[in-house]
């Protein structure tokens, strides 16, 4: 038997329905929606807007408030459909697409949403404070499902610079940290406390005091319960190595290829790290084995082609470089290491073409460069990427 | 007993439904109202009969033909519910309270169908809307509601918040596993479900919950008892001898202080620990040992308001009343509902002779304590 509370029969009986069609010309009802929605009277608002897109379908200001009132009641697909209908008709319009691209998250149409919320960063991040804030943050969250973890804790961190915290955000930066690619709605359960310690360590990592002693705390009782968890001691070397710790972190990549016997990214820290140890044979190994695992992996080639370059293996180096530029073309050190092979190998002029590329993409300075632009940006501007 | 999700409004076998109907914009069909009478009648016949399948279709139906029938948006919600489309049963909620906004019941179930799909935010809030609606006589749906709100709160690390409806829980008789769960989680100050919970604690939450719920129910021998275990059997784990030291301090302070000290021994960063052994020395008129403790639990959590008014309780107590004032002031900036605050501040602007500002504070303290306040 079906209980429908009575409470809420009492409720329904005493509710005005607004069922009846808006009547009027179209300049009145336009008027109409607008003093109803100005009164906050959302519901009247929403029927006359609806009339009134009815009545004329170009007009756009109608369908962006109607978007508007739906998205704020939480009602996603339906405000999803009017912002479809809005940005058809005005595709300048930089916020509509950061709210069809949220709308969209919602509806769990993921594809698309990246779609939209990067469409809206190509236009120059517009919209309000908190509009901002919301979109980057979804924005992250969708690159963390994508497997873009580096770039989705890149926008993280900008935002726990802004708001200093708070679960959802810690949440997201565990997930990304942890290159779990998941969204907060859809990870295991039993995963959810290394999800937050790795959260909070991250952003304690990230926090513009960059408060590493309570970061290392929670890194420490990461390691303390899942120290046999993939990923989690890559993590642990990544914060360290921030920290400019690089035995330590040399140690953590170690043991994480100990538990992740295929893991790249470790493998390319560690040829990193053997780079900058003049250890060119070792480097050479990890970063092949890199290569080899994930040959669509740009930094894997890039590393390849540092490498190569160091050990005067010139044409191999170019190659390799080449390569990691194919599959990532806007990452200005690659193109920086390119035009010294290049340069090395008497290839004068695509040295010169690749130099004035590296500037031009460092002068950008996108929001989504990898971490080694991102440091770089610390740098004295004639310092060259490591 | 928690009344689990699946059995709240009603039980019948498992059906197949229907996808979701596509979002009525301008497009929708004028309604026909022969038509749409003759469906609304047979579908509330089909879900009288059981016939659950049938009810579905036609609710749908007919909110094809009017999207803005409260009442099959209610009930196809109900179904929705009661069969785990949680996010559908949601999408028609969102719907449904925009148009019933005073529907406490409806603001419940669209906060519990949140939960099913993971929108902790958006459950603590609608939850909490649901509640100071109030759900009529639905006392399995408030205890239900009670608890999916604990544990959100929980979740979004607002510990006391969760523990204060805890609270409630215990004092209306009840303390089963599913509340020594979440009783336990909150009080160790940890944000994870009890659907979370790692395996290898899960003995320490239970321990931490029955001896909230047995403190609660007055049965401290019975509550240190499990306090005690749990701070013997886990003695490096975080919130632990938090959790024991507050127990203690209302039992033999000097214990109490022990643990806290313990506390943050383990975890160094633990503010709430500082916080409460800085109020006990206070207590004890022993402001120089407090002062270190309130100052660095501003320094680790600036944006505190418990923070802020501890320390500047004990500058005040150091009669600074000159750097006491701005601390408190900070305090009420950020807990702006907080009665202690407002009284720190009676007293303090009083000892300034301040007379006009400690009035002010004086008739706030009035207002948040006027039934029907927040507070």
């Amino acid at each position: 038997m079906v209980v429908v509370f009575p409470l809420l029969a009492l409720l329904l009986s005493a509710h005005p329905t607004s069922s009846g069609i808006p009547q009027g010309s179209f300049e009145q009802i336009a008027k109409r929606a607008d003093a109803a929605r100005a009164a906050d009277r959302m519901e009247d608002a929403i029927g006359l807007y609806t009339a009134g897109v009815r009545l004329r379908p170009s007009w756009s200001d109608g369908w962006w408030s109607l978007g508007s009132l739906f998205y704020d009641q939480d009602r996603f697909p339906e405000a999803e459909a009017a912002f479809k209908r809005f940005v058809a008709l005005a595709p300048k319009s930089g916020p509509a697409y950061a709210f069809l691209g949220l709308c969209e998250y919602e509806t769990k149409d993921y594809e698309r949403a990246l779609q939209h919320l990067q469409t809206w960063s190509a236009k120059g991040f517009p919209g309000t404070t908190d509009l901002i804030d919301v979109a980057v943050f979804h924005w992250a969250l969708l690159l963390t499902r994508k497997g873009r973890f580096v770039e989705s804790l890149y926008l993280l961190a900008v935002e726990a610079g802004k708001l200093r915290g708070g679960p959802a955000l810690v949440e997201a930066m565990g997930l990304a940290s942890l290159r779990m690619p998941n969204l907060p709605e859809d990870y295991p359960p039993e995963r959810r406390e290394m999800v937050w310690l790795a959260g909070e360590a991250a952003l304690y990592s990230a926090l513009p005091s960059n408060d590493s002693d309570r970061a290392a705390e929670y890194a420490r009782r990461l390691l303390f319960h899942y120290d046999h968890e993939p990923n989690v001691h890559y993590f642990r070397g990544t914060v360290l190595n921030f920290e400019r710790k690089s035995a330590e972190a040399e140690e953590e990549f170690r043991q994480e290829l100990q538990i992740s016997p295929r893991h790249v990214p470790a493998m390319v820290e560690l040829a990193r790290l053997n780079l900058s140890h003049d250890q060119t044979a070792e480097a050479l190994s990890f970063a092949k084995s890199a290569a080899e695992i994930e040959p669509k992996n740009p930094e894997a080639h890039h590393m390849l082609g540092r490498v190569l370059l160091t050990t005067k293996q010139l044409p191999e180096s170019a190659r390799e470089l080449e390569t990691a530029k194919q599959l990532a073309p806007d990452v200005a050190s690659i193109r920086y290491h390119l035009a010294r092979a290049y340069a090395a190998l008497g290839r004068a002029k695509e040295a010169d073409r690749e130099v004035a590329a590296y500037h031009v993409l460092r002068d950008k300075q996108q929001v989504l460069a990898p971490p080694q632009e991102k440091l770089g940006a610390l740098r004295k501007p004639t310092e060259p990427p490591e | 007993m928690i009344v689990p999700p699946a059995v709240i409004i009603l039980t019948f076998a498992a059906l197949p439904l229907q996808a979701t109907p596509k979002p009525q914009l301008a497009c929708s069909t004028p309604p026909n109202l022969g038509t749409f009478e003759q469906l609304s009648r047979e579908a509330d016949r089909a879900r009288d009969e059981n016939r659950y399948q049938d009810a579905i279709r036609l609710y749908r139906q007919g909110l094809e033909i009017k999207p803005t029938w409260d009442e099959g948006l209610w009930s196809l919600s109900t179904l929705l519910y009661e069969k785990e489309q949680y996010s559908d049963a949601r999408d028609l909620l969102r719907r449904f309270v925009s148009r019933v906004p005073q529907a406490g019941p409806g603001w419940a179930l669209l906060g519990m169908s949140e939960f099913q799909t993971r929108e902790y935010s958006r459950v603590v809030d609608h939850l909490q809307r649901s509640r100071s609606l109030g759900l009529g006589d639905r006392k399995d749906m408030a205890q239900s509601v009670a608890y999916f709100a604990a544990v959100s709160l929980t979740r979004m690390e607002q510990y006391d918040n969760s523990m204060d409806l805890l609270y409630e829980t215990v004092n209306a008789g009840r303390c089963d596993t599913a509340v020594q769960e979440a009783a336990g989680l909150a009080a160790l100050r940890m944000p994870l479900l009890p659907a979370e919970i790692p395996p290898d604690r899960r003995e320490m939450i239970l321990l931490a919950g029955s001896g909230f719920c047995a403190a609660q129910m007055g049965q401290q021998e019975d509550a240190e008892k499990q306090f005690r275990k749990m701070a013997e059997m886990y003695p490096n784990e975080p919130g632990v001898h938090f959790l024991f030291g507050t127990f203690l301090t209302n039992v033999r302070p000097e214990d109490g202080i022990r643990e806290l000290k313990r506390e943050i021994e383990v975890s160094p960063f633990h503010v709430p620990a500082r916080l409460r052994l800085a109020d006990i020395y206070l207590k004890q008129q022993q402001p120089d040992q407090a002062l270190p403790l309130a100052e660095e639990a501003v320094k680790l959590a600036p944006n505190e308001a418990s923070s802020h008014m501890v320390y500047g309780e004990a500058l005040a107590a150091k009669r600074d009343l000159a750097r006491a004032i701005p601390e408190l002031e900070k305090a009420r900036e950020q807990g702006p509902d907080v009665v202690r605050v407002h009284f720190d501040l009676l007293r303090a602007y009083s000892a300034a002779g301040r007379p006009g500002d400690a009035n002010r504070e004086k008739e706030t303290i009035e207002n948040l304590r006027r039934p029907g306040s927040e507070q």
